[in-house]
C-alpha cells in the first residue's frame, strides 16, 4: 500500500490475469480499482491486440493517429506495444504486467506457481484454450484448492455454440442492444462504440465478488462462466416479458422511438454553434410549467394544443419545432442551467472533450484521474465512478500507477512475490520463457 | 463440488428504497441470495405505474411487466412511516437509496443516524450526479444522463441527423450494476473488518466511463469522433447483420472471410493474392464491405450469422431484444427461467457453486409487510436496538 493511502475493499486480494481486448479487462480494472493485485500475464510475442490498435498515444506534445483505421497495416505499424489507447481505457487500477511464455515448460512452471500464490484467476481466451496449456480448471483446483476462476468469452465455455466469437457489436447485435438505438421506422443506429465489453466486464467481475463471498462463507472456490450475451437480457427492461407473458415482440413499427420516452417536449434539440444540441425532458406538468416560465411565456406555449401532457405528446413535433426555434440561438450550456435553475431536466450534449474540458462536475468529483506510464507519460484516465467513505477506490489502485508497459512488472513478480535469485531469473530469460 | 443453496449472499438483507431503474441493483442482489426488502409507499412504487402490464390487466399495480422485470426475487412491504423505516435499515445490513444528502438527514435516513447503532451497516446512494459537487442538486432522467455522460454524442446516423439515446435507461442500468459492485466490495471489506461505510455512486460518472475508445480518441487525437452508424449488410430476409472482418487480429481473420466468399462463389476481386498484403486491404476496404453485402443476399439474416460463426468470424444478426428467447445456446445454458408460470431472462452467469437465481416471483404490493414487520420486532427483542 502505497503511503497516506487508506485501505481498499479488496486489500491483499491477488488476481492472476489473462484477460485480453476490452471485456475481460473491464472486470480486472473494476478489482484493482477497489485495492486488488492484478497481475496481467501477457506475451510480448503476440501482445494484446488493444496495445497495438489505434488510435495511438503520441509523446507529450504531439499528435496521434485517430481510430480511423483498425486494421492489420496500422497494428504493424504501432511503435511500441504501450501505445495503444483504448489498452489505457481497459487496464487502469494499478494493474501489473510480465511476459511469460504458456507454450514454453519453464514459463508453464512459472505460471503454476503464480497460480498457487492467487486468489482469482480471469481470462478471456476461446474455450479451452488455457486446458491447452495445461491450465485447466482441474489443474488451476491442484494448484491452488480454494481458486476462484472467472472465464470471459462471449458465448461462454457450454453450450452447442460455445465456438462462436464476439466482439462488442456482435453481441449487441445478437442480444437486442442494437435494435434499441434508432428511430422509428428506420433500421437501426446502434452503438457506435462496444458497450457490452463494460457490460461483461461490470458481470465479470460481480462474478469475482460473488465467489468471493461464497468462499468466505464456505472455503470453496468455483468457476464462473462468464458470456458476453447473458449480461445483456436484463437490459431491455419488460420487453421479453411483453413477449413471454403478451406475445408481443420489440421488432414492431415506431420501435424504437427514437428519443422519446412519453413525454413532450423531450429529446435533443439543436442549439448555438456546430452539431451542438441539448436534451430536454420533460415528463409531467410541473416541468412544462417551469419549461414555459424558464424560455419567458412565449405565446405558443398558449397553443391549446400544448395544454396537457396528452395534448402535448399527442402534437409532440409541432411543439419540438417551436422548442428548437428557442434553443437553437442559445448555448447549449446556458440552456441546461437555466432550466436545470427550473427544476427541468436538461443537460448538454457532451462529446469527449466537454467531458475532459467542460464538465464541471466530473472535474470536482475527480472523475479523470491524472496518472503516468512509464513510457507515454501522464494521462487522465478513469476508474469506477463511485466514493466509498471508508474504503476509497482509486483509478491507480493500490499502487497509484497509470497501466503497465508490457512486462513492466517482471522484477516485482519474479523477485519479490515467487522469490527467484538474479541467476535463475537470467536463466528463464535465456532459455526463452519469459517473453 | 458444494452447493450452497442460499446463494453467495445468502443470509444478507438489503432494505430497497429506491424509485428509479436503479431497482436493478436489488434484482441482481437478489439473484446472488440476498433477502432484498423492497420499500414502497401505500400508492406502490413508481415503477408499478410504467407499463406494459400483463394482458387484461392495464393499470393494476401488481401486473406491471416493467416492475416484474426488475423486481424479481425481492420482498414487498409498504411502510410509510419514516421511524419505522429507519428501524427497519438499522437492522439491515445493506440500505440502497437514492436521496441527496439533505433529504435524507431530514428523513433520519443518512447513513450517520442509521449507522449509529449498527456500526457494520452499508448504506448506497445512488442519485444521479453524486452527493457532492456543483451539479450535484441538478435533476435528470437517463436521456439527460445519456446527453452528459457521451453516449449521445457518439451514436446516431451521422451528421444530418440528430444525435441517440439507447431506448431502456441504460445510463441508470450501469449505474444500478456499479452500485452492486461496490455494495459487494464493501461487504468483503466489512467481512475482514466489521466496518459498514457509505457509498456515493454517481449515474453521471457511470454514463460517462461506458464509451470504450472515445475519451481515449480525443486524448491522443486532439479532436473528438464523431456519431457514426457501424456498418451492417443486409441478408435476404432484410435483417441487419453486423458483419464484422476484424483485420487487425491477424492474418488469420482475412483468410477465413476470403474462405467463406469463396465457398459461396462470391469473393470477385478478393480472391487476387494482391488482397493478402494488409496494406492493400487497407486501401480497398469498400470491396471487402461490397462481397460481404454479395453474400448477405444470398442468406436469410440468422443463417448469414452463423455462416460466419462457423468460419470463425465474429458476426451477429441484430434481433428485437425479445428474438433471444429463441436462441439455442441461451436455452441450453439454462439462462431463461421460469417463477408462477412467467419466463424471465435469468442468471447473467453460469456458476455451478453458488448459482444466481431468484427465490420468489415479483412480490404483490405489501405481500410481504407483515411477515416483514414480524422479524424486525423478534430481531429487535433478540437484540434491543442501542441508542
Amino acid at each position: 500500500m502505497v503511503d497516506g493511502a487508506g485501505p481498499m475493499a479488496l486489500q491483499g486480494l491477488r488476481v492472476l490475469d489473462f484477460c485480453r481486448l476490452g471485456f475481460g479487462s473491464q472486470a480486472t480494472l473494476i478489482l484493482g480499482c477497489l485495492g486488488a493485485e492484478v497481475i496481467r500475464v501477457e506475451s510480448t510475442t503476440r501482445p494484446d491486440p488493444i496495445r497495438v490498435m489505434p488510435p495511438f498515444v503520441p509523446d507529450p506534445g504531439e499528435v496521434g493517429e485517430g481510430f480511423g483505421g483498425a486494421t492489420l497495416a496500422n497494428a504493424q505499424k504501432a511503435r511500441s506495444p504501450n501505445r495503444g489507447g483504448i489498452f489505457y481505457k481497459y487496464n487502469t487500477g494499478g494493474k501489473r504486467s510480465i511476459a511469460v511464455d504458456a507454450r514454453h515448460p519453464d514459463g508453464l512452471g512459472l505460471l503454476r506457481r503464480l497460480v498457487a500464490i492467487s486468489d482469482v484467476v480471469t481470462e478471456s481466451f476461446a474455450p479451452g484454450t488455457m486446458a491447452r496449456w495445461g491450465l485447466g480448471y482441474e489443474t488451476l483446483c491442484q494448484l491452488r484448492p480454494d481458486v476462484i476462476y472467472v472465464s470471459m468469452c462471449g458465448y461462454g465455455h457450454t453450450g452447442p455454440d460455445s465456438h462462436y466469437l464476439t466482439m462488442g457489436p456482435t453481441a449487441q447485435a445478437l442480444t437486442g442492444l442494437t435494435h434499441l438505438v434508432g428511430l422509428p421506422d428506420r433500421e437501426p443506429a446502434g452503438w457506435s462504440f462496444s458497450y457490452l465489453d463494460h457490460v461483461g466486464g461490470y458481470l465479470g467481475a460481480v462474478a469475482v465478488l460473488m465467489a468471493l463471498a461464497h468462499r468466505r462463507r464456505t472455503g470453496v472456490g468455483q468457476h464462473v462462466d462468464v458470456s458476453q450475451l447473458e449480461p445483456a437480457t436484463a437490459l431491455a427492461g419488460a420487453l421479453l416479458l411483453d413477449r413471454t407473458v403478451n406475445g408481443r415482440s420489440a421488432r414492431r413499427p415506431g420501435f424504437p422511438p427514437g428519443n422519446r420516452r412519453g413525454g413532450a417536449p423531450q429529446g435533443v434539440y439543436r442549439a448555438a454553434g456546430e452539431d451542438r444540441w441539448v436534451v430536454i425532458s420533460c415528463s409531467t406538468e410541473a416541468h412544462w410549467a417551469a419549461f414555459v416560465a424558464s424560455a419567458g411565456n412565449p405565446s405558443w406555449a398558449e397553443d391549446e394544443r400544448f395544454a396537457t401532457l396528452a395534448d402535448r405528446v399527442k402534437h409532440a413535433e409541432d411543439l419540438d419545432s417551436h422548442v428548437e426555434a428557442w434553443t437553437r440561438t442559445r448555448d447549449r450550456y446556458e440552456v441546461m442551467h437555466l432550466l436545470q435553475r427550473a427544476g427541468v431536466p436538461a443537460g448538454a450534449v457532451q462529446d469527449a472533450a466537454d467531458r475532459l474540458e467542460r464538465d464541471e462536475q466530473l472535474s470536482a468529483r475527480g472523475h479523470f484521474t491524472p496518472l503516468v506510464n512509464s513510457e507515454v507519460g501522464e494521462l487522465s484516465l478513469e476508474g469506477v465512478p463511485f466514493t466509498m467513505s471508508v474504503s476509497p477506490p482509486h483509478t491507480g489502485g493500490a499502487i497509484r500507477r497509470g497501466p503497465p508497459c508490457l512486462d513492466e512488472d517482471a522484477h516485482f513478480v519474479l523477485r519479490d512475490l515467487l522469490g527467484l535469485e538474479d541467476q535463475e531469473v537470467a536463466g528463464l530469460r535465456a532459455g526463452g520463457a519469459l517473453r | 463440488m458444494t452447493t450452497n443453496s442460499e446463494g453467495a449472499l445468502g443470509g444478507v438483507r438489503v432494505v430497497e428504497m429506491v424509485d428509479e431503474p436503479v431497482e436493478y441493483c436489488g434484482r441482481l442482489l437478489a439473484g446472488l441470495g440476498a433477502d432484498v426488502i423492497k420499500l414502497e409507499p401505500t400508492g406502490g412504487a413508481p415503477s408499478r405505474a410504467e407499463g406494459p402490464y400483463a394482458e387484461g390487466r392495464q393499470g393494476d399495480r401488481d401486473a406491471s411487466l416493467h416492475f416484474w422485470h426488475f423486481n424479481v426475487g425481492k420482498r414487498s412491504a409498504v411502510i410509510d412511516d419514516d421511524e419505522m423505516v429507519g428501524r427497519l435499515c438499522r437492522s439491515a445490513d445493506v440500505v440502497i437509496h437514492c436521496l441527496r444528502p439533505g433529504p435524507a438527514a431530514a428523513r433520519g435516513l443518512d447513513h450517520q443516524s442509521l449507522a449509529a447503532g449498527n456500526p457494520g451497516l452499508v448504506s448506497c446512494a445512488i442519485t444521479p450526479f453524486g452527493q457532492t459537487g456543483p451539479w450535484r442538486d441538478f435533476v435528470a432522467d437517463d436521456l439527460v444522463l445519456m446527453a452528459l455522460g457521451g453516449s449521445m454524442a457518439a451514436c446516431g446516423y451521422g451528421a444530418d441527423d440528430p444525435p441517440l439515446a439507447c431506448w431502456g435507461d441504460q445510463a441508470w442500468l450501469t449505474a444500478a450494476t456499479y452500485a452492486a459492485l461496490a455494495i459487494l466490495g464493501a461487504l468483503e471489506y466489512r467481512a475482514r473488518t466489521g466496518g459498514g461505510q457509505l457509498i456515493d455512486v454517481s449515474a453521471h460518472q457511470a454514463a460517462a466511463s461506458m464509451t470504450e475508445w472515445h475519451v481515449m480518441t480525443y486524448l491522443c487525437t486532439g479532436s473528438p469522433m464523431a456519431r457514426f452508424r457501424h456498418p451492417t449488410v443486409t441478408a435476404r430476409d432484410g435483417k441487419q447483420v453486423a458483419a464484422l472482418i476484424p483485420d487487425f487480429l491477424g492474418p488469420h481473420v482475412f483468410e477465413r472471410f476470403v474462405g467463406l466468399l469463396e465457398a459461396d462463389g462470391v469473393a470477385g476481386p478478393l480472391s487476387d493474392p494482391a488482397f493478402g498484403d494488409p496494406r492493400h486491404r487497407a486501401r480497398n476496404y469498400g470491396e471487402l464491405m461490397a462481397a460481404t453485402q454479395r453474400l448477405a443476399g444470398r442468406h436469410d439474416g440468422e443463417e448469414l450469422f452463423r455462416l460466419g460463426q462457423e468460419a470463425g468470424l465474429p458476426w451477429g444478426v441484430i434481433r428485437a431484444p425479445d428474438e433471444v428467447l429463441d436462441d439455442r445456446h441461451l436455452q441450453a445454458r439454462g439462462h431463461f427461467v421460469e417463477m408462477a408460470g412467467v419466463t424471465h431472462a435469468g442468471a447473467p452467469f453460469v456458476a455451478d457453486a453458488s448459482p444466481f437465481r431468484f427465490l420468489r416471483p415479483p412480490p404483490r404490493l405489501g405481500e410481504h409487510t407483515d411477515e416483514v414487520l414480524a422479524e424486525l420486532e423478534g430481531r429487535e427483542q433478540r437484540t434491543p436496538a442501542q441508542p
